[in-house]
């Protein structure tokens, strides 16, 4: 393997998913959330793909592939969600959506 | 030499995938988070090159980056500029406290399962032909022995879409009645 | 003759079962003439026993016969066993006969209301326990028949519902006596442990000589009939007993129930004389109480009070005497009384019949020259009692002090005792006969005296009276102690006395009985009959019986009311109630401080999720 062995990436991957985690505990912009949760399937990707060249077969690659496509689709609905949100000019801020509360 | 090269190479991009990372939690407009994101993507297919995953950087750049950004990017243009409070204004609060612990400790804890859990397999890299991570690989790897995550993966996607316009038709709807 | 014996158990039960059945479908009158009916026909059957036991020689005359085994548990089995011999036939003869001569009073007596039929269904009741409690051929038939005893003298001393002190009383009694009982359980406990039976032939062969074990057996016993025969400690419930009615105060209270106590001593004399102490301890009390009781008889107004002192008094006699070893003199002594206390009982029912149910004796005063018949019936209980001759209590109570000489210095302290004793039931005896039956009537009495049909009572208070009367007078003759002992020789087989005096001691003792008696009797004529001296000013110490009743409330009640309040303040309330309290407390409070946690913000749900997450995978991480 050129360059850093896995290690590297390992901590890497585990700085960018509590980056993401950070951000969706922290942000109260639903898009900044859905930016976060982007950051943290990145996240995972990068280790998917940097076992796969460890282990020497696709199949991490596959998985990332398929994890894209997933979070392309939660993409989509989240933001038909905040769109249509904004449309009923609700405030984008998730502290004011309280029906959950009890 | 040329190992040398890789090892510079792999540091800016990861240098620029966590500053990037840091930037999009931090700025308050969320049209800077999305460029920022952006850039994180982008970072991360650099990574992915240097990893021999050329058609999964090449998907990285096109999807991501081409795809899913532009409709962040079109979302927030749409919505405004609704700034929203930086998380690191106002001090530290339970919120702010509890996230930090759970960020750092979940940090700490991934590092230390995968070290625990496949020390003996981590050790040695495999070595790998020209026709890794080459799209005809891949795609043999989809059709025959990944087929069902293929098949289901294209199901998620055509619900997705369906549910991106049901969700956008009531919308529609709905400026049609105020119109 | 085992029939004989059955019959005479059983008559007395299928009356009771009768008149409860039968229920308001008969008058009461019906009822009384059911019970006297069927006692007398166990007296009947009784003295069939009796006679064909007589024909018998001397060490074949007790019979046992079981009719089936009751209780059967691992190795213990006791059956329903009748011991028919020397001692139980004796018993059963005064219970059955004296009982019938009282339910035949009492038929008379009674008001007349239907309400007695409940009345004469006890009365045959306690008969059926009585007879039970000397039949019993083991002690756990004598103990049945110890608490249904019990339960017949609680049931017909609160007879009258309405009055509020007889209620108590009843309840005083049934708690006193059901302390003797407890005693006498536990004695049974240890004899069960330590011999595996009960029946008195193995129980007798079979218990400790001496020892720790026997001396608590003997102790048990004496409790029980210390409670049931009204000696100290356990007396303070005969004298408010007489809340009753009179017939009841003169069965069960002098004749019968309260002489149960003897019979226990007497016929468990083997356990006794295992454990000495005890023995003489029961000598001691019985002294103790025949001295105190005396002394308290002399200042009581009431006239059945009174009588009823001077049972205790009697009874500490018979304590005495069974105490000191002489069991048949205290046997004789247990019959002799019967006779004399129960006619001095119904003879002063006649009084107080006569003059509207008043009990007074300075009301009652001189009614004995409106009710001649009842003045010669009392005076003639009264001599028996003090044991002039040749009056009953004359053979049998001085056979009882001479034999105290025969017990070394211990017996000599009892002997002056009793002798005092003598004094004292002379001057308490007669000052009741002179205040009530002599001299004027008094205003009262005068006012209120109503003859029924020209006569002093209904004729079957009269009769039955009068042969009690009768049996006072020729019923010592039975045994003479210097001379001949019928009583004592029939009783020998079973009853073998450790202690005797010799002729010279009984001669003397006689002598000085009947001097002491007679001195007795003497200052109160001086006193009360001719008023030649002034009455004497009355301690409290004997008005208020010595202090006993006191002593208890203190000790007993009172303790166990603070007890139990320190409990209500100290372990009730803050423990019990409070940790119940503390239980919702906890979860009120534990549910209020985690319902913070709900509180809709996404993002702490989200903070959530991820502590969760963290926290898991240690864990996860140490299990695995």
């Amino acid at each position: 393997m050129h360059g850093p062995d896995i290690q590297w990436y390992v901590i890497l991957s585990a700085l960018l998913f509590a980056t993401g985690a950070l951000g969706v505990m922290l942000r109260r912009n639903p898009l900044i959330i859905l930016l976060s949760v982007e950051i943290m399937l990145n996240s995972a990707n990068l280790l998917l793909i940097a076992m796969s060249r460890l282990h020497g077969g696709e199949d991490g690659q596959i998985f990332a592939i398929s994890v894209m496509a997933v979070a392309a689709s939660e993409v989509v609905v989240g933001l038909g969600l905040i769109v249509a949100m904004g449309r009923r000019n609700i405030e984008l801020d998730v502290d004011k959506l309280r029906t959950l509360r009890g | 030499m040329a190992n040398f090269l890789v090892w510079v190479v792999w540091f800016f991009a990861a240098f620029a995938c966590l500053a990037s990372a840091l930037a999009v939690v931090s700025f308050s407009n969320p049209f800077y988070s999305a460029l920022a994101l952006i850039g994180n993507l982008a970072s991360l297919a650099v990574l992915y090159l240097v990893l021999s995953g050329e058609f999964v950087a090449a998907g990285q750049v096109l999807v991501y980056g081409g795809a899913v950004m532009v409709m962040f990017l079109f979302v927030i243009a749409y919505l405004g500029d609704r700034t929203d409070e930086s998380p690191w204004s106002g001090g530290p609060s339970w919120q702010v406290v509890g996230a930090i612990l759970a960020g750092g400790a979940i940090l700490a804890e991934v590092c230390v399962v995968v070290g625990l859990k496949a020390g003996g397999l981590l050790s040695k890299p495999q070595h790998i032909d020209r026709s890794f991570g080459s799209p005809e690989a891949l795609g043999r790897a989809f059709l025959t022995d990944h087929l069902l995550a293929f098949e289901v993966t294209s199901i998620v996607l055509l619900v997705a879409a369906v549910g991106g316009v049901v969700l956008g038709s009531h919308a529609r709807q709905e400026t049609d009645a105020r119109a | 003759m085992a029939a004989a014996s059955w019959v005479c158990l059983l008559l007395p039960l299928a009356s009771a079962i009768a008149i409860a059945l039968a229920g308001t479908a008969i008058t009461r009158r019906v009822a009384g003439y059911v019970s006297t009916a069927t006692t007398m026909g166990a007296f009947v059957a009784a003295i069939v026993a009796f006679a064909d036991m007589a024909g018998k020689g001397a060490s074949h005359r007790g019979t046992a016969t079981t009719s089936w085994t009751w209780l059967s548990a691992g190795p213990y089995h006791f059956g329903l066993t009748l011991l028919t011999d020397q001692l139980s036939i004796v018993m059963m003869l005064i219970v059955t006969g004296v009982g019938s001569l009282i339910i035949a009073y009492s038929v008379g007596y009674m008001d007349g209301e239907d309400e007695e039929r409940r009345f004469f269904a006890y009365m045959s009741v306690f008969v059926f326990s009585m007879l039970l409690l000397v039949q019993g051929g083991n002690l756990l038939l004598l103990l049945a028949g110890w608490g249904m005893v019990g339960l017949s003298s609680y049931l017909l001393i609160g007879y009258y519902q309405e009055r509020e002190s007889a209620i108590q009383a009843a309840k005083k009694a049934f708690v006193m006596n059901a302390f003797g009982d407890a005693t006498m359980a536990l004695a049974l406990f240890l004899l069960v442990q330590h011999t595996g039976r009960l029946d008195y032939a193995g129980v007798f062969a079979a218990s400790p000589h001496g020892g720790a074990v026997a001396n608590l057996i003997a102790l048990g016993l004496l409790g029980g009939a210390l409670a049931k025969s009204a000696q100290i400690p356990l007396h303070t419930w005969l004298p408010d007993a007489m809340e009753g009615p009179t017939p009841v105060s003169a069965l069960i209270h002098a004749a019968t129930m309260v002489t149960a106590g003897v019979y226990l001593i007497v016929r468990c004399h083997p356990l006794f004389e295992n454990a000495y102490v005890i023995e003489d301890l029961a000598a001691g009390l019985g002294a103790a109480t025949l001295l105190m009781a005396g002394l308290i008889a002399l200042v009581q107004t009431d006239i059945k009070r009174v009588i009823a002192y001077s049972t205790m008094s009697q009874i500490g006699y018979m304590f005495v005497g069974a105490g000191l070893g002489t069991y048949p003199n205290a046997m004789f002594h247990l019959m002799t009384h019967a006779f004399f206390k129960a006619l001095l009982f119904l003879a002063a029912g006649i009084a107080i019949h006569a003059v509207v149910g008043e009990q007074d004796i300075r009301k009652l005063a001189g009614v004995g020259k409106l009710m001649p018949f009842t003045k010669w019936v009392f005076l003639v209980g009264s001599l028996a009692l003090v044991g002039i001759f040749p009056f009953a209590g004359f053979f049998s109570k001085d056979a009882i002090i001479a034999s105290a000489l025969d017990r070394g210095w211990y017996g000599d302290v009892i002997y002056v005792a009793c002798l005092a004793g003598a004094f004292l039931t002379g001057v308490y005896a007669f000052r009741l006969f002179f205040i009530v039956f002599t001299g004027e009537p008094s205003a009262f009495a005068r006012e209120h005296f109503h003859s029924h049909h020209g006569q002093e009572g209904p004729i079957s208070m009269l009769w039955t009276v009068g042969t009690l009367g009768v049996l006072s007078v020729v019923g010592g003759l039975l045994q003479f102690a210097p001379i001949w002992h019928l009583l004592s020789t029939w009783l020998d087989p079973v009853d073998a006395p450790i202690a005797e005096a010799t002729s010279a001691q009984e001669w003397v003792t006689s002598g000085l009985a009947i001097v002491i008696g007679l001195a007795g009797i003497a200052v109160a004529w001086a006193i009360y009959g001719a008023k030649r001296i002034k009455v004497p000013r009355s301690l409290p110490l004997f008005e208020k019986k010595f202090y006993w009743d006191e002593l208890y409330d203190l000790v007993w009640y009172r303790t166990g009311d603070l007890v139990s309040r320190g409990f209500y303040a100290l372990v009730e309330a803050p423990l019990i109630g409070g940790s119940i309290t503390a239980v919702t407390g906890v979860v009120g409070l534990g549910s209020r401080e985690l319902s913070v946690a709900q509180n809709g913000l996404v993002r702490s749900y989200a903070l959530a999720l991820a502590g969760g997450l963290a926290i898991l995978t240690v864990v996860f991480l140490a299990v695995r």
